[in-house]
């Protein structure tokens, strides 16, 4: 046999409908097979020989995430609207009594997983003392939800994140999610970290409020009557006994309404709070939440920062980033300026968000970039700093290189990033605002400088 | 080169061409395929080139040797050698990281590293190979005289990535048959199978991998209860349309080049006991560890000893997918699983009527199955736990499971379950055809590959093992 004459037929007519589109103009875009490629059937690639292979298995077994390694892009601040935050960065640096510095980061669900939110955390608490864990919600309105150090189960809740808009009065407390529960409703927090000197319960003091009550390591700290004449945010402080690991907090009467619980710790250091929503969008701030609620609650937390971090969500409705968008934005930060004039205010832009085209190529959704641009000159407009989170990770097709990195640093919506990858991301927006903080404190060096300078020299004359 | 891409196609029709005219004399048509498995292997790496010829050979020289030499101890130590050999290279070239991984977590000392990891296609040829000295050894097979069929058997391309497993003595007889020829309903039914296996692969398998398997594994926590179990039977049926796309693409190719390979796949997931799963998926897999395994443990006449056996065939067989507790725990499931229904059998008899309707008994089977195959999926223990922890919170929300998601889910389960008549009236249809419309289907496949797919295609889940 020569050659098999009805397969052969049927390869050759084949091969002659997969070329027609290279003969026939009228049907010439519609190219299925690139004759191009198919060099590659004789491109072998040799094996790969390392150069330095323990350290190159080193890195891809543990990728270097560290905060040395970290790129710095700087932030955006012409306005230096980050000083009120450096200045009480720098009194905590210096131990001065009571010197908190309280960051609230506001974003979506990478934030409600703790990912980004934990290593900036942990750095800052490294660097310049540990203030306790700050704000968590009292149970998992996600599975996803977890903070760092906290180990959190709850039952009984009906829950209610702003983003569903359950809830007509707008009344969401500081995480911008709310806990009703009747009699039997309980939650349970372990901490890993067992110095915290007091815990704080916010809750929503109301008409036929019920009760709860707190128990540490199985010992009450005490119970709460929510009831009260006027409906009004509320928080309840208890100091906690050197060593408890379990709170335990409980509906014991009627109906409360809870929001969160604050742990601190009487030294001076950085509480930075991790307030995410898990399909969270900028309109959450900008209107879900009741504004003279959401102000009372972020009045009694008294942030030096605070830090709007959202985008990604929104990146793909075309239509909401160029005609809404900015004036969310815009909503959100007079909100936020209004309640608490003193703190300052970081626009963080979305990571990259990837998505896979027809060549199985990862690329960056269209609209991200001009949702970027956006952010980056509301902020400028607004005198609020800015951190280009998207360019300081790699800039377009980020999330594609981040995706084919051994091990992988995204998942496969291309959107999360997997903890090696959210590393990478809080050490980009540490080391920005360490080196901000740097420049901040060179500033008053000079200034101190110049003012000694004068000094002697009106001396001297 | 991957068995669905253009480039792996450029090659089998240029082997086809090649081949055909040059199989008139024997010799030459063995001597193109050689070149062919061995190109093939060439194009993962080039360190294949000196590691198959130098395994083969030994093998052959083993085979010879089990041919000549009569007394058993000669004979016992001969296919010893052979299992040394094939075992030591996977234990070398696939295993030796997890062991010394291993080695590390209990002695607390650090390991040398290790470089040499070629994994690809290391298990199915090691399998494959042993299946020649092994039938030797018990005298099932003869040698063969000829190194080249033996060399061209032993590589031969479709198989070695991902089976299907065949015996190497049914291979060469294939091989050394004369006057090969291809008849137009084979020649059509090869083409009919690469087809099919290519729209498996690409316009199932990837889009539920892509759409909602792979996000629900890395991030179970994002997802509802439903939404992860819906998750867990999509990933069923991905590793199904992918493993028999693949096989069907294997299965399709050595057609086209005049070998039959042995079916993979029946409708596994209509199986009403775990051992009429093992009947129906990954058969010759199956095939091989109760030949080549199973039957080689002691203890056969032994009350206990043959279900601690099942136990350990199947425990060994998860490890063979990969070195990984993961695919160990995999196997025990299904080890236990089969030594438990086995017994059940045994006590009630075979011919015993079932207590429950055999939809029943499919049902509760295939919820095992999909149960068995979150630890198969998942990269390590934490995440199989979380998995089972996601589903454990009974949050029933299908907000994630997009409408196009559902079809394809709805297609893919009717194409599982798709009577077998059925099958082959499509197929024998499509045979019957005229070359110009069979031409024209394989066209309107690739443009649907093209633009509905549109995802550029995964490597196949088992070249991975």
């Amino acid at each position: 046999m020569l050659l098999p004459p009805k397969v052969t037929l049927t390869l050759l007519t084949l091969a002659a409908l997969l070329s027609a589109p290279d003969f026939i103009p009228v049907i010439k875009d519609y190219h299925v097979i690139d004759w191009t490629s198919f060099a590659k059937v004789v491109d072998f690639q040799p094996r790969i020989k390392s150069q330095n292979p323990i350290e190159e298995e080193q890195q891809r077994l543990k990728p270097d995430t560290s905060v040395e390694k970290a790129e710095v892009r700087p932030l955006i601040d012409p306005a230096n609207a980050l000083e009120p935050f450096f200045a009480s960065l720098y009194s905590t640096e210096r131990k001065d009594p009571g010197a908190v510095t309280r960051i609230l980061h506001y974003g979506d669900s990478p934030t409600t997983a703790d990912l980004i939110t934990a290593d900036v955390r942990f750095l800052f608490q490294k660097d310049f003392g540990d203030a306790g864990h700050g704000f968590a919600l009292v149970g998992k309105p996600w599975a996803w939800y977890g903070h760092r150090g906290l180990e959190i189960k709850s039952s009984g809740w009906k829950i209610e994140p702003a983003n569903t808009a359950e809830l007509k009065d707008g009344f969401y407390g500081l995480g911008a999610v709310s806990f009703r529960g009747s009699a039997g409703a309980q939650s349970r927090i372990i901490l890993k970290d067992a110095t915290h000197s007091s815990v704080e319960v916010s809750f929503l003091s109301q008409v036929e409020g019920g009760s709860f009550r707190l128990l540490a390591d199985g010992n009450e700290l005490g119970t709460v009557d929510t009831a009260s004449p006027v409906v009004t945010p509320s928080f309840q402080s208890f100091n906690l006994p050197f060593g408890v690991r379990e709170l335990q907090i409980s509906n014991v009467f009627g109906r409360v309404r809870l929001y969160g619980l604050r742990f601190s710790k009487s030294v001076p250091g950085v509480e930075y709070n991790s307030l995410g929503v898990n399909g969270a969008y900028i309109s959450i701030l900008a209107r879900m939440v009741d504004e003279q609620h959401w102000a009372d609650q972020l009045q009694h937390h008294r942030p030096n920062l605070v830090i709007i971090n959202y985008g990604t969500n929104e990146s793909v409705y075309t239509q909401f980033v160029d005609t809404a968008f900015e004036r969310e934005l815009l909503r959100t930060i007079a909100r936020v300026r209004k309640a608490v004039p003193q703190a300052a205010i970081l626009i963080m832009s979305p990571m990259d968000r990837g998505q896979k085209g027809s060549d199985g190529e990862i690329t960056t959704v269209p609209a991200l970039a001009r949702l970027v641009a956006i952010e980056q000159r509301v902020a400028a407009e607004k005198g609020c700093a800015f951190f280009n989170t998207f360019e300081a990770m790699g800039g377009p097709g980020t999330m594609g290189r981040w995706y084919h990195a051994e091990p992988r640093l995204v998942g496969a919506d291309f959107i999360h990033p997997m903890p090696g990858g959210a590393k990478i991301v809080g050490n980009l927006l540490y080391k920005s605002l360490q080196q901000g903080y740097r420049a901040h404190k060179l500033r008053i060096a000079k200034e101190k400088f110049a003012t000694i300078k004068g000094l002697s020299s009106t001396q001297a004359n | 080169m991957l068995l669905s891409s253009s480039t792996y196609f450029l090659f089998l029709s240029a082997l086809f061409f090649l081949y055909w005219p040059l199989s008139r004399w024997r010799a030459a048509g063995l001597a193109a395929l050689l070149f062919a498995n061995y190109f093939f292997y060439a194009k993962w790496d080039l360190f294949y080139l000196f590691l198959i010829p130098l395994c083969s050979t030994c093998d052959f020289a083993i085979g010879l040797g089990l041919g000549r030499f009569q007394r058993p101890a000669v004979r016992k130590l001969l296919v010893s050698l052979s299992l040394l050999l094939n075992l030591g290279m996977l234990a070398a070239f696939k295993y030796m990281p997890f062991i010394l991984e291993n080695f590390t977590r209990l002695s607390g000392r650090p390991a040398p590293l290790w470089q040499w990891t070629f994994p690809l296609g290391i298990s199915f040829y090691a399998f494959q190979s042993l299946t020649y000295t092994i039938d030797l050894y018990r005298k099932d097979a003869k040698p063969t005289q000829s190194l080249l069929a033996h060399l061209t058997a032993t590589s031969f391309f479709p198989t070695i990535l991902a089976g299907p497993i065949t015996r190497v003595p049914d291979l060469i007889k294939q091989f050394e048959k004369p006057n090969k020829s291809l008849d137009a309903a084979d020649g059509s039914r090869a083409l009919f199978l690469i087809g099919l296996g290519l729209l498996k692969k690409l316009l199932l398998a990837d889009y539920l991998a892509e759409n909602l398997v792979n996000r629900v594994f890395d991030f179970p926590g994002l997802y509802s209860s439903a939404e992860v179990l819906t998750g867990v039977y999509a990933y069923a049926l991905q590793l199904y349309f992918d493993f028999s796309g693949y096989t069907d693409v294997a299965i399709g190719s050595a057609l086209l080049l005049g070998i039959k390979l042995p079916q993979n796949f029946n409708m596994p997931y209509a199986a009403t006991n775990i051992n009429d799963f093992w009947r129906r998926w990954h058969i010759s897999l199956s095939n091989w560890l109760r030949d080549y395994l199973f039957f080689s443990l002691p203890g056969k006449r032994n009350a206990v000893m043959p279900y601690c056996n099942i136990i350990i065939t199947m425990a060994l067989g998860g490890l063979w997918h990969g070195a990984s507790w993961n695919f160990v725990i995999w196997g025990l499931l299904h080890g236990v699983a089969q030594a438990v229904a086995r017994g059940w059998q045994s006590w009630r008899g075979q011919k015993a009527t079932p207590f429950t309707p055999a939809w029943f008994r499919t049902f509760c089977t295939v919820q095992f199955v999909c149960f068995a195959w979150i630890f198969f999926r998942s990269t390590n223990l934490e995440q199989a736990g979380k998995i089972i922890d996601q589903l454990g919170e009974l949050t029933y929300s299908l907000d994630n499971v997009s409408r196009p998601l559902w079809i394809v889910l709805a297609i893919a389960i009717a194409g599982h379950y798709l009577p077998k008549s059925w099958f082959e009236q499509i197929r024998e249809t499509f045979v019957r055809s005229p070359f110009v419309v069979q031409a024209a289907a394989l066209m309107a496949l690739i443009v649907a590959i093209q633009y509905i797919a549109a995802t550029g295609a995964a490597p196949f889940i088992y070249t991975n093992f």
